[in-house]
């Protein structure tokens, strides 16, 4: 059985974070058809799409980390891609984070994942420091970097000269 | 250990076929980010690059199968690609291969190793046909499509816009 193998599934309250599967290509394809994956590069065709989703596939084996998909507990169906992401021209890693509908929204499941993928870097791939990128006009995202501690860092390069850089607190003390 | 598990490995004469990985990258981005690229839809920059090779792992893990990077037998780096191919909005189901360099041209390693991908595709996945799509100007793929027995199928339909030959390979019974 061909398969990514090995890689990491975290665990929060509510939710199950492993890695993105075949089996989310229904809802990731679906999220890309809607206005909702603006922030994401969206809306997509088909034919783009999957290639998105197949780069997010590869990430894992060419870095060794990846996004996770999100998962409720209990439930098989991925409602977001959340977690490390470093495309070979960003300046730097990035926790990034979607929830593809807006029935997930407003929950605090943003939060409770984004929070299990800061403590993965952090402890587990022992990162020393982690952005996140952000189009200014994404408010709800720009307010769930603040409320994972995040904090703007104008100086930062950035993929695109629009993007907002917000730098998370590492915990372990090292920044 | 984070990995592409379960992926088939095909032995040529000269050749070995595995899925693509990290060994490959510098080359295939070499490739892609050159004039050589030119004929199948490049170049592109780096930072595309980098997509597409992802596009190439990730589609092993959508489809059960996808390209394999083209190892000299006993040696770690790609030099090329060749295999079963099916991106989401193709009408259909393409054998595929491209070269790396101009210095492991000529000495038809794509073909053995296209002629290995395609038996792969129907002794092993079960494929009923398969086509070839390439550039009208890709004269040494259009040769290659012709050596491996395949033949233009105008009536076939073909991925985006720009002209596109399709090449329809012999149906797996005449290859047996």
């Amino acid at each position: 059985m061909i398969a990514l193998t090995g890689t990491p599934v975290l665990e929060t309250e509510r939710l199950v974070l492993r890695a993105p599967g075949p089996a989310d290509w229904p809802q990731w394809l679906a999220y890309f058809g809607t206005e909702r994956s603006r922030y994401s590069g969206g809306p997509l065709a088909a034919d783009r799409a999957w290639r998105a989703f197949c780069h997010h596939l590869g990430h894992w084996v060419m870095r060794g980390y990846g996004s996770f998909a999100v998962t409720l507990k209990g439930g098989a169906d991925a409602i977001g891609l959340v977690g490390p992401y470093h495309p070979i021209d960003w300046p730097e890693p990035e926790i990034g984070w979607a929830l593809w509908n807006p029935m997930h929204q407003g929950k605090g499941l943003a939060f409770e994942a984004a929070t299990a993928s800061l403590d993965f870097v952090f402890r587990t791939l022992r990162w020393r420091t982690v952005v996140s990128y952000i189009d200014p006009t994404n408010l709800r995202s720009v307010a769930l970097a603040r409320r994972l501690g995040a904090m703007p860092d104008p100086v930062a390069p950035r993929p695109h000269p629009d993007d907002l850089v917000f730098r998370h607190r590492n915990p372990l003390g090292a920044a | 250990m984070i990995a592409l598990t379960g992926t088939p490995v095909l032995h040529t004469a000269r050749l070995t076929l595995r899925v693509p990985d990290l060994r490959d990258w510098e080359a295939f981005a070499a490739f892609l980010t050159s004039d050589r690229a030119a004929l199948v839809g490049g170049p592109v920059t780096r930072e595309r690059a980098w997509r597409s090779f992802g596009h190439l792992v990730g589609h092993w893990v959508l489809r059960g199968y996808g390209m394999f990077a083209v190892a000299l037998s006993g040696t770690e780096a790609g030099i090329g690609m060749a295999g079963p191919w099916f991106p989401e909005s193709w009408p259909e189901q393409e054998i595929g291969w491209s070269m790396w360099s101009a210095e492991t041209e000529g000495k038809g390693y794509a073909f053995e190793a296209a002629e290995a991908a395609r038996t792969y595709a129907f002794a092993a996945l079960g494929w009923p046909t398969a086509v070839s799509y390439i550039d009208p100007a890709n004269t040494r793929s259009i040769a290659l499509a012709r050596r491996l027995g395949a033949v233009q199928d105008p009536a076939a339909a073909h991925p985006g816009d720009a002209p596109c030959l399709v090449f329809r390979h012999p149906r797996p019974e005449a290859l047996a």
